[in-house]
This record gives structure tokens, sequence and C-alpha cells, in this order.
């Protein structure tokens, strides 16, 4: 895999002798983008920054009920990821770093504190300091602005933009937020031999072999599932929890990139892709991330705080076999609306999975109503 | 907007725009006063084919608003259902109500679940009824700068708060109440005192001759009270307002503008005496027990220079149990003082062991406009349509400086009036003390009174009297005016909702041209206050004013902190 590649602070050291625009141009032409979800250019990213105290945050804050990549590559190659930050922070001029790891994920604090220790005399070269903040388990953390309240020791909740966080960020500074991978991938650019197609994919649910895979983009949904190994024939394959679903049979030669997926009406949120067997039930399946999010928004706006409880009680009361079909009405007509005037990315998102389910198995609803 | 070409500003709000042009968008957790943050979804409107919220979302070139297609009028419905299905609710004039109302709601598709309501402290929040805008939290932290109440848990179990969940009497709140009068939902309230005091009125009604019950009206409700029956914030309602009070069952309508007199010649005595002295200076006002209270748990080194004078109100009902119990042969324990003021505060003050003069509380009952407006319209009197009625004497007589105190700067000005006869030995011509009155949160003028030169600050809003202390300019002067809520009294806790800035400009309008038409201006002049000097005080800062006006304040710990 290209992301175990062990780079030995060679990158780092090349990037040292470059002049910084010189690193952001190179970063830029290499076309990287931001492996989070939003598929936002790096290079433009750090070339947008302000100037004055500037600060750099990694979000490791991994949330997304399916989405294992970033903890597969602090596990198996974290120095990749402290280069990656030591040289986005030189290419934009950057003291100080902040990495906001899940609470989840606390077992790697250790470790990524030795790494941090053990690569000192490369830290001091650019006077930078990198600081570990550990979450306390919220889900929305994983969004940018929800991550500086939470440094700031406030209570997590999305601010509003515009402000961008290059112009207001953290305690008011210009700040960049960086997924785990997109900076682990910073230094294999100036290693030479870097394919920007490569990319992580956390496959999960029936499946044989779970695992992180790492494929080129533009594969076909066929052949990702395929390399997992599939216990059953697949029936529905989430892309996350915020990400909505596909019907497989339909879409098996769909090839897998930010754009198609977008195109189907889901987003390829972390790519991470829950597979589900033939003998699993939408409404059951709708119930169950119903329930996430029920669980992890904030209940700062209404819709999604009380939409997503009657959402809940909606689907418990259809799949109970008590529904009728005005509540199916009524199901859609919430999905539509929590999705069209919620206020964060959580609460707009957040609806996608029913609103897929409602697309394609309409029938199964259908059937278990009055 | 809406297929019209609108100008703009830089920096303005969709909302801004389409109240400028006549347009109605619905709102619920905006408010006027405060950030507008886009909790409750209600003000919603279509921008480029997107659903965003018109309150905060600031205009730019091209935009393309339409503020009532079906897709936003569904949304709007479809969140205040949501809302609504949440809450009890039961009075129909709420902010609330009212917007469901106009929003065409008619049956709810979903049932309640919450279940937890907690009363505690002279304020509760009942979470039976909260709906989340946050426009409480708000004015807590930013506009107050206490930061006792928070948001706690997520999703469907957000609630408001303090800290640790701690009872609201034993947290670092000040009881100023500007939650509770920015809550658009009763959420946030005054723990009711009304039921008590049915059952006190009811009882007087049938022992005629062993109780007595005597009701003192603050200074600031009259300018108020009338909103709560649809009157302009302008109107002064004070005869309306007796005529009520007696009907209720009230044996004597008194005024605490009497109370507010009286503190203002201990007071204004007490600042003469330190001035010749040089001690203790500057004098900080007394009369707010929110400040009071705010001083005693967070700057405990001011309480010397805090006036030793007790509050308008105590004032009243230390006077009340004693002169007037005696006068009429009554004993104290059976006379039963109601005070009616725009504070929450007051409840917690009127409560506390200190404030005993006879061997009870000098105060009973305290009851805030908003207790009284409910009652009142309980007891089905037409208020609107009532006669003017008249104060009692001899406690019902005031001054022009009673008068202002509601408003801030008002006890500045009342104290201004008698100490220029007090330092100049001549007769004030010149009533009015312009230099005094405003609006800014903290304000300061310098006065010559003979040959000396007054420094005078004012302060109202927590926040403001925080960031005075907390500056270290608070020295520099020899008088501050201390105001837990924003314009003084006539902001206070208890008041009518909705308050904005411009409610509360209105209504100290309304209390200076009271004071402007009033026979007796300086409170020295009031016939009534020289009378009870004269037959039971003595003098000002006497031995008999020193036990009965005067109180002692000691330092203060939150229980949990």
């Amino acid at each position: 895999m290209q992301i175990l590649r062990k780079s030995g602070w060679a990158g780092f050291e090349k990037t040292l002798k470059m002049d910084r625009k010189e690193v952001i141009k190179k970063v830029k032409e290499s076309g990287l983008n931001g492996r989070s979800g939003c598929n936002f250019p790096t290079g433009l990213k750090w070339e947008l920054m302000g100037k004055g105290v500037r600060y750099l945050i990694c979000n490791a804050n991994e949330g997304e009920p399916g989405t294992f990549k970033d903890k597969f590559i602090m596990e198996k190659n974290p120095s990749l990821l402290i280069e990656g930050i030591a040289i986005a922070s030189y290419a934009m001029g950057i003291h100080k770093t902040f990495i906001y790891l899940r609470g989840e994920y606390s077992y790697l604090k250790p470790k990524l504190e030795r790494v941090i220790k053990q690569s000192e005399e490369y830290l001091k070269k650019i006077n930078l300091k990198i600081n570990i903040n550990l979450g306390a388990g919220s889900y929305l953390c994983g969004e940018e602005t929800a991550i500086m309240e939470s440094i700031e020791g406030k209570r997590p909740v999305v601010r509003q933009k515009p402000p961008y966080p290059p112009e207001v960020g953290l305690y008011g500074k210009s700040t960049c937020v960086n997924n785990v991978e997109t900076l682990a991938n910073v230094p294999l650019i100036f290693l030479g031999g870097w394919n920007n197609k490569l990319e992580l994919y956390s496959l999960s649910g029936d499946l044989k072999k779970p695992g992180v895979h790492e494929v080129e983009g533009g594969i076909k949904l066929k052949q990702i599932v395929s390399l997992a190994k599939p216990k059953t024939e697949p029936k529905i394959i989430y892309f996350g929890a915020s990400g909505g679903c596909l019907p497989y049979k339909k879409f098996e030669n769909l090839s897998v990139g930010y754009k198609s997926i977008s195109e189907q009406g889901c987003m390829l949120n972390g790519r991470g892709l829950i597979i589900c067997g033939k003998n699993r039930e939408i409404v059951e399946l709708s119930k169950i991330f119903t329930e996430f999010f029920l669980q992890e928004n904030c209940g700062y706006c209404t819709p999604c705080r009380e939409g997503n409880f009657r959402i809940w009680e909606l689907l418990k009361k259809i799949g109970c076999r008590k529904g009728r079909k005005s509540d199916l009405n009524l199901l859609q007509k919430l999905a539509y609306y929590i999705s069209d005037t919620s206020y964060c990315a959580l609460g707009t998102s957040s609806t996608n999975h029913l609103k897929c389910a409602l697309k394609y198995f309409k029938g199964e609803f259908l059937k278990l109503c009055k | 907007m809406n297929g019209k070409r609108v100008k703009v500003k830089k920096g303005e709000t969709i909302l801004d725009i389409a109240k400028r042009n006549g347009i109605n968008i619905p709102t619920l957790c905006y408010h006027p006063d405060l950030k507008p943050e886009g909790k409750c979804r209600i003000c919603l409107v279509e921008v480029n084919g997107k659903l965003v919220t018109s309150c905060n979302t600031k205009v730019e070139e091209k935009m393309e608003i339409f503020t009532n297609t079906k897709r936003v009028l569904e949304a709007r419905r479809l969140n205040m259902e949501l809302i609504l299905s949440n809450i009890t609710y039961a009075r129909k004039d709420f902010e609330l109500i009212k917007l469901a109302k106009e929003l065409g709601i008619r049956k709810i598709r979903f049932k309640k679940h919450v279940d937890n309501s907690k009363g505690r402290g002279p304020i509760e929040i009942d979470n039976h009824r909260c709906i989340l805008c946050g426009r409480c939290v708000q004015v807590c932290q930013n506009i107050q700068g206490i930061n006792n109440i928070d948001f706690v848990n997520r999703g469907i179990f957000t609630e408001v708060t303090t800290p640790f969940n701690i009872p609201i009497k034993d947290s670092p709140c000040t009881f100023c109440g500007q939650c509770a009068l920015y809550c658009p939902e009763n959420a946030v309230r005054e723990r009711a005192f009304s039921e008590k005091l049915i059952k006190y009125v009811e009882n007087i009604s049938i022992v005629k001759d062993s109780k007595f019950s005597i009701v003192q009206t603050a200074p600031a409700i009259r300018a108020s009270l009338g909103e709560m029956f649809g009157a302009e914030p302008r109107t002064l309602v004070t005869g309306k307002m007796v005529a009520a009070l007696r009907k209720i069952g009230f044996d004597k309508v008194f005024d605490t503008d009497f109370g507010a007199d009286l503190t203002i010649m201990e007071e204004a005595n007490e600042f003469v005496e330190r001035i010749k002295k040089n001690k203790n200076l500057p004098l900080l006002t007394s009369c707010c027990p929110s400040w009071i209270r705010f001083a005693e748990e967070t700057y405990p080194f001011l309480l010397k220079n805090i006036s030793t004078c007790k509050s308008p109100q105590q004032m009243f009902g230390a006077i009340a149990k004693t002169y007037y119990a005696k006068k009429i042969g009554v004993k104290p324990k059976d006379l039963i003082v109601v005070s009616i003021m725009p504070c929450i505060a007051k409840k917690f003050e009127a409560e506390k062991p200190e404030m005993e003069s006879a061997g009870c509380n000098d105060v009973d009952i305290v009851l805030t406009t908003r207790e009284i407006g409910r009652m009142i319209e309980r007891k089905k009197i037409n208020f609107s349509k009532f006669g003017d009625g008249e104060f009692d004497e001899p406690l019902g007589i005031s001054s022009g400086g009673g008068a202002i105190f509601g408003a801030t700067g008002g006890v500045t000005e009342s104290v201004l009036r008698v100490i220029y006869e007090i330092f100049t030995d001549k007769k004030l011509k010149k009533v009015n003390f312009k230099q005094v009155r405003g609006f800014e949160g903290i304000r300061d003028t310098e006065i010559e009174m003979g040959n000396k030169n007054i420094k005078i600050a004012i302060a109202h809003g927590l926040g403001n009297i925080r960031k005075l202390i907390e500056s270290g300019e608070w020295k520099k002067y020899h008088f501050i005016e201390m105001m837990a809520c924003p314009g003084g009294c006539i902001g206070g806790g208890g008041q009518p909702r909705p308050t904005t800035w411009e409610i509360r400009k209105k209504r100290i309008a309304a209390l200076y041209e009271q004071d402007k038409k009033m026979k007796i201006r300086v409170a020295s002049h009031n016939p009534a206050i020289k009378k009870i000097y004269k037959e039971f005080l003595g003098k000002p800062l006497g031995k008999k004013s020193e036990k009965l006006l005067h109180t002692k304040y000691k330092k203060r710990k939150p229980k949990y902190f």
C-alpha cells in the first residue's frame, strides 16, 4: 500500500530546501484534494491562509460510522502523518498545530506522542509544537468549526459561515483544518512516485474480509465490494451514516468517485462503505441510522433535533406494522425539510439515508404500512 | 426580493431589509437586542434556490430572495409543528402561540417526549415549555456576563440548566431575571407567588379584623403594566393600576415611590457624610438587590463602598411594619405587605434574614409585573376600561425624585436634587439634571455643587458593571449608580414581555414625563417624608433610621463553588 511507505523524514528534508511558496505550488500541482469529504484542493486551502498568528488543525475525529481509514494510518504509519503536519506547517508558516483526536481513539495518543517525541529534532528546525487534543466523543466535532469550539473549551456547536476558518478560525486566528489522510499523503508527493488516484476505502458490513483497502479512484462498485468478499449477495450499500445509500444490483457497474456518487443523490463522505446483505430490512436499517443521528445531533436547531426524533418514532411505528400511508408521507416530508432547513452539515445530511431509502426501496416501506 | 429590486446597505441581514420594505417574516428565537443565532429555523427564506435563515444571513450581490414560496411556508410550518409538539403551553398571549396562529397550525401530529421540570429558587426553568431558542443563554452570557446557564446534553435531551445542574438558588445566579424577560414561552420564569397571595386575599375577606393587607407598587411598573393589556409602551396606568389593586381586595394601596424618597434622603445624607469625611468613596448605590448579590459573591472588596441603605422596597416594608402598623393599631404579623416589583431579585431580597425589623419579614409577598397582570386578568377585571384611583395616604405621597427611580440614571438624578440643597444651601431652580440621562451602558459626568466637583458614573446591565469594576475605572468617581438590568428597573426581569431596547426607551420617557408633571420634584420637599422624620424617625442617619432603614453586607460564597 502506498500509504504505508516509510518516508523517514526524507520528504520533509527536501521541502526545507525549497521556498514556502514553492512547496504550496508543488502541492497544488500534484492535484491532492482533501480526503475527508468535500474534496477541496489542499494546495488552494493552504494558499488562502491569512497573515499573523496561524494554526493548523489535524482533524483526526473520524466519527462517521463505517469509516476507519484514519485510524488505520495512525496505527500503522503515524510518522508519515507527523511528517505531513511538519511540511504543511512549514509551507504555511505555522508554529502551533493541534491534532484533534477522536475520544474513542484515546489509545492512540501515547503512540502519537512517542512519535512526536522521536521526531523532535526535525520539528525544532521549523520551531513547531504539536498538541494532541482528545475529543469527548461527539460526532459533530468532525466539523472544522466545531473542532475549534471544542479546542477553545466550549460546547461543540458549528459556527456560522462566513467567516470561514482561513479568515477567523481557532481563537479568532487564521486556521487551516486538514484530514489525517490528506496530511499523510503530503510527504509522499515530495518523495516521488506518488499516485494521486490511490485512495483508502473502509469496507464493513456483511463481509468475510472487512477492513481498509487501497483502490484507485474510478473503480467500479462491483470491484470494490468483491475485494472484501461479501458473505451473501449485497443488497444495499451505505456510504457512512450521512452519505445515503444505493441498491447494489442497480448500481454495481457505477464507477466510484465523488462526482458519480453525488449524481445519484448520495455523498462519498470519508469513503466508508457499509455493505448490507440480502437478508437485511431497509426499515430496520433506517431506524438504526436514525438512532445514530438522534444520539449525535447537538440540539442546536429545531428541525434536526426534533425532526430526527419524529423520524425515529415513525420508523418504529412502521416497523411494528402499525404505520399508515399518511405516516409515510409525513416521513418523506420530514426527510426533505430536515435536510433543507437545518443549520449545519450534520443536519442537512442526517436524512440522506432515509431519502435514498424512500427513493429506491419505497415498496418495502409500503408493504409494512396499512 | 420577491421579484422587486431592493437597495441595501452593507452588513444588513435579509430580515432587516424585509422589515424595512414592509415584508413580514415570522421570527421566534430572533430578538432585536441579541445576536441572531438561527436556532429555531422559522425565519426561513429562499435565496437562489436554497433555504436560509433570514435573521443571520447577510445580504450579498445578486441575491434572489423569496419570502413566501410554498417551500418556505411548508418548511416554516413543519418546524413550528416540531417545536410545538414538544411543549406544554397554556396561555395564548405568548409569542410562540401568536406565531403558531400566524403560521396556520391547527393540529400537531406528534406527541410530547420531554418529561422533566425543575422548580428551584426565585427563578425556575421549566423544560416542559422550553423550545431551546437560546435567548436566555445569550442574555446571561453576553449581556449580563454571568454565564450561569447553558445548554447541556445532546439531541432531544438538550436542556438549559445551571453548571452541574445545581439548584439555581445555590448557583452564582444574581436573579436579575433577564433570562425570564427574554424567554418567548414562559419556560424561564419567576417562582409563582400568586397562589399564596390568593389564599391571603381570601383569608382577609373572611377574617377582616385580624388581617390587614397593604400593597406597594414600584415606580417602574406603572409605565409597563398597561402593555399587558394592549396599551402602547409609553402609557402610564397609575390610576387604573391603583383601582384594579383595590378591586383585587387590598385594603390600602401605597406607592414604593415613598420608599424611594426615603431612600434618597438616607442615601444623599450618607453621601454627604462620606464626602465630608472623604471615606469609603465612591459610594455605590444599593437599590438593586441583584447587584448586591453580585457584589457579595464576586466583589467582596466593594462591600464597604456600597451604601448601607436598604432598597426602597425594604424601607417601605420596615416603615409599614413599624410606623404604619402602630398607627393603625395592627400587629406587625397581621399586617401583610405585598409589593409589586418589576424585578425577580426582589423576591430573594424580601426573604433575606436580615430584612426583619418587627419580628417578621418586612415584605411578605413580592409579585412581578407579569404576575399582577395575570392576576388582574384572572379576576376578570376589565383593566382598560377602568376608572382612575388614587394612592392612599400617608405612604402614597411621593416626589418626582421617587418616580424616576425606575430609569437608569434616575437614582443619581434624584440624589443630586437633594444634595444640591445640602451643599449649596440654595433652593434648586433647575431640577432636571439632563447630563445623567441617557442609554449608554456606562456613562459618566461631572457636576459642580457649591465649591465641589462631583464625579458621577452610571452603569446598567451586569456586564457593564463588571466592565466598570474590572477596568479599575470605578475608583475615579465619587458616586456610582449600579443597576443590574439594562435600562434600570424599567427593563427588569419581571416586566411584561416582549421587552426590547425600543420599548425600554419608551418606558423611560414615560417616567420622565410623569416626573415633569409632578408638583413636588425633590424628595426632601415631600410633606409625607417631612412628617415621618418629624413624628417617627428623627433625622436622616439618626438612631432609628439606622436601625430600620440600613443594613449590612457580608461576603457570600455560592454554595457549590
